[in-house]
């Protein structure tokens, strides 16, 4: 039964192949703004059918090698292939995906729920900013796509700014929660399965940075376009704000845990 | 020393908070208030340093409840001083050189943003402190370094860098990780006291903990101060605005000394690990400076000046020189930001004087000099190159503590301080001049200086930064057995001694232009193709980057992009 709720929550809470479900789902999902939501609310379902059905921790008990294996091998491949993309819409989901599929590391450890659910929140919230952004992207370009005009810091500044910080957000940058997040993970590893998990860091270092290359740099080919709007680069900035404060005091709770 | 000490990293912070809300659009305010405030960062840090100097003591700050603290100790106020003081000048070069740039006031902020986290990173009394701050400074940079958003090439070196300093991250990590594991703390004196204690925990492959954790933190520390295989990004970070260059190559590169000096307990439990430190500095150095001779580009000969500096920095750490690291990185960091920042006018007045050689006859009957000035004779000047360098640095030494000429780091400082002596006397040597002894003896005047100079201010840099004398474990820890010692130096002498009449001769003989055009010619040639495509060391990972990236494509193509 375990075994059970285990797949189907692998198709909530990401690991390969079931992360392709995950995918699939968050490509149906009708506009940016519901794909936010997907990515927000199919996890933490996920993570409430184990911990309800009590999968984590007999799961945690039974099988910790191969769930630390599994976790380990879809970031490191969802990593690798965000590497690969040029779409912001593609590479918000690969990276969450990455992201999400460390909670399988923390399986069968004694944490309090809620602590579970930040954990969880800290992959999807960024995800999920990346989405709408993608989305307001799309409304003005035609695509979410970087490859063909390039150069977005000089016709849509603002947007960039946002698509940066919540790229820097999604791939574990001080002092946004993520980064307490995987430290959080590293610490449940023994050490000599650490150096996977850096593996991930190194690859999400890789693939923001070709982003952030294809987003920002060189000259803007397309037609004219309106920037973000003043109201909505301050909201974008708060929420990018509160999450980065929450992430600084989150830091604290890892340590005590 | 007051509880306000620790305001001064926060300071920056301020600035930058203050231009993005409030003066993003005021552009000479913007400026004012950066330099403003970066002036009395810089102020503060030096009335904390003399404080402690006057008798104060080293203490931890705590600024969270579990994390975040720093670490008020000689080798904190040191670069807390020093880095404020480079800050300082590239704010105020910035005010009129990027007046005309596109996003002034973003620049500014992001400089406040720079200094404050090199400032954490450099006063970090805990790890996560330190990760963080670590990680920003690769952040902050890949920013700075693409200020100019117009430019492709701009991006894909602040790529470079950005990468590097990602692949510098993941050792740190784990180094900290199994630190954390081991000693059952995240605090730094608590680590070390603990570490003083129980040395010798086993990790993993034959090492003890300190082991482990010196070649992790060494290959972190390699990444930022460009060690030879990680270095390729460090000569292109030209294409950023000079400002940043100048704080780039006068502060963030130094980030490896700092890390073996903050790690020192470490390094004092693992000598194979100094061993292959300065291995790879030696390389570099050697690399570094080969690399710097062949350029034609004022800026990017120094970058690779900075490489063969950063490797001759880290090859000290190999030797024990721990202290005097620091003060190499202090020193070539403010003449490396004085050249930096000089050179637009270097490259005006190669533009108005193109420094082509003077024709002798020329010379003889327009300017009324001698065609063919003298020189010393052979013999008086080997003489004095060979054996001048060596009495004046084993007298200074001598002078300061005699103690000191028992150690191998030392003596291998020493030595490389003898071949540079040497090897300046060499090319004064084959320098024509009307009175070559006056030339000669101008120069020896110098280097008397500069060596008695170097030697009193390292020795007194090293008691304040060690006051313990524990530079002599880590020059014990960091010797091998002397039989080894003494016969790997009398070989290395003989090898330049060597050289250098190799040099004299063949030059006297004209053995180089007979080579130029025999056999030799390809031999020259590929070298110097070699050198020029900087040993294809980038070439290497473009060409790795475009199979991994092809790889990632057909994965997704295969999986439909889900």
């Amino acid at each position: 039964m375990d075994i059970i709720i285990w797949i189907i929550a692998g198709a909530l809470l990401p690991w390969f192949p079931f992360s392709w479900i995950f995918n699939r789902l968050l490509v149906s999902a009708p506009g940016a703004w519901a794909r936010a939501l997907t990515v927000i609310v199919l996890p933490q379902l996920g993570l409430l059918l184990l911990l309800k059905s009590g999968a984590w921790y007999v799961l945690g008990q039974e099988m910790p090698t191969a769930l630390r294996a599994l976790a380990l091998f879809t970031a490191i491949l969802y990593a690798y292939r965000a590497a690969g993309t040029r779409d912001v819409q593609i590479w918000a989901r690969f990276m969450a995906t990455s992201g999400l599929s460390l909670t399988w590391l923390l399986v069968g450890l004694l944490p309090q729920h809620w602590d579970m659910q930040l954990f969880v929140l800290a992959w999807s919230i960024p995800a999920a900013l990346m989405l709408i952004w993608a989305g307001v992207l799309t409304k003005k370009t035609g695509a979410s796509y970087l490859g063909l005009s390039g150069g977005f810091a000089r016709v849509l500044p603002r947007l960039s700014v946002l698509i940066s910080l919540t790229a820097l957000a999604a791939t574990a940058t001080p002092i946004f929660p993520n980064f307490f997040a995987l430290l959080q993970a590293m610490e449940s590893l023994p050490i000599i399965w650490m150096p996977l998990l850096l593996l991930v860091l190194l690859l999400w270092g890789w693939t923001v940075g070709r982003l952030l290359q294809d987003l920002l740099f060189g000259t803007y080919h397309g037609d004219a376009v309106h920037d973000l709007s003043v109201a909505g680069t301050w909201l974008g900035g708060l929420t990018l704000g509160v999450f980065a404060l929450v992430g600084i005091f989150w830091g604290g709770i890892w340590i005590i845990n | 020393m007051g509880n306000w000490a620790i305001a001064i990293p926060f300071l920056p912070i301020l600035s930058a908070v203050i231009i993005f809300v409030f003066a993003h659009s005021a552009r000479k305010v913007a400026a004012r208030i950066s330099v403003i405030i970066t002036l009395l960062t810089f102020i503060l840090a030096l009335i904390e340093l003399t404080s402690y100097a006057l008798g104060g003591f080293s203490r931890v700050e705590v600024i969270g409840t579990l994390w975040g603290s720093v670490w008020l100790d000689p080798l904190t106020l040191i670069m807390w001083s020093f880095v404020s003081g480079i800050s300082l000048l590239v704010h105020m070069y910035s005010v009129r050189y990027m007046v005309e740039e596109a996003n002034y006031t973003r620049f500014f902020a992001l400089l406040d943003l720079m200094t404050a986290t090199i400032l954490f990173m450099v006063s970090a009394a805990d790890l996560i402190t330190l990760l963080v701050a670590w990680f920003l400074v690769g952040v902050v940079l890949y920013f700075l370094l693409g200020h100019d958003t117009n430019r492709p090439a701009a991006g894909r070196y602040a790529f470079w860098t950005q990468i590097t300093y990602r692949a510098g991250d993941v050792p740190l990590w784990l180094a900290a990780f199994v630190l954390i594991r081991s000693y059952h703390s995240i605090s730094l004196p608590v680590i070390f006291s603990r570490l003083q204690m129980y040395p010798h925990l086993d990790a993993f492959w034959g090492l003890s903990v300190p082991e482990l954790v010196g070649f992790l933190l060494a290959f972190a520390a390699f990444a930022r101060s460009a060690q030879f295989l990680l270095h390729g990004w460090l000569p292109y970070t030209m294409d950023g605005p000079t400002p940043v260059s100048a704080l780039m190559h006068a502060g963030i590169v130094n980030a490896g000394g700092f890390l073996f000096n903050r790690f020192f307990p470490v390094f004092e439990h693992a000598s194979i690990v100094l061993h292959f430190v300065f291995i790879v500095g030696l390389i570099t150095a050697v690399v570094g400076s080969a690399m710097m001779l062949i350029q034609n580009d004022v800026k990017r000969s120094l970058g690779y000046s900075t490489m063969g500096q950063m490797g001759f920095m880290v090859m000290e750490c190999g030797v024990g020189a721990f202290a005097l690291a620091i003060f190499h990185l202090i020193a070539h960091g403010f003449f490396k930001a004085s050249l930096f920042l000089g050179a637009g006018n270097i490259i005006g007045e190669a533009r108005a004087h193109d420094g082509v050689p003077a024709d002798p006859v020329y010379t003889s009957i327009v300017e009324r000099r001698p065609a063919k000035p003298s020189r010393l004779p052979w013999l008086a000047a080997a003489a004095l190159t060979i054996i001048v360098p060596v009495v004046v640095l084993s007298v200074s030494h001598l002078f300061v503590s005699s103690r000191l000429l028992h150690e191998q780091g030392v003596i291998i400082l020493l030595f490389f301080g003898w071949v540079t002596g040497a090897q300046a006397l060499f090319a004064t040597h084959k320098m024509t001049h009307t009175n070559p002894w006056r030339l000669m003896g101008g120069i020896l005047g110098s280097f008397v200086l500069v060596v008695i100079g170097y030697t009193l201010i390292s020795h007194y840099f090293g008691h304040f930064l060690y006051p313990h004398d524990e530079e002599y474990q880590i020059y014990g820890a960091a010797s091998i057995n002397s039989v080894y010692f003494d016969v790997l130096v009398i070989i290395l002498a003989l090898l330049f001694v060597g050289a250098w009449a190799l040099t004299f001769f063949a030059d006297s003989s004209g053995w180089w232009d007979r080579a130029d055009q025999g056999r030799w010619r390809g031999v020259y040639l590929a070298l110097y193709a070699l050198l020029s495509r900087e040993l294809y060391v980038n070439d290497l990972y473009a060409r790795m980057t475009q199979i991994l990236l092809s790889g990632a494509r057909r994965l997704n193509v295969m999986l439909r992009w889900c």
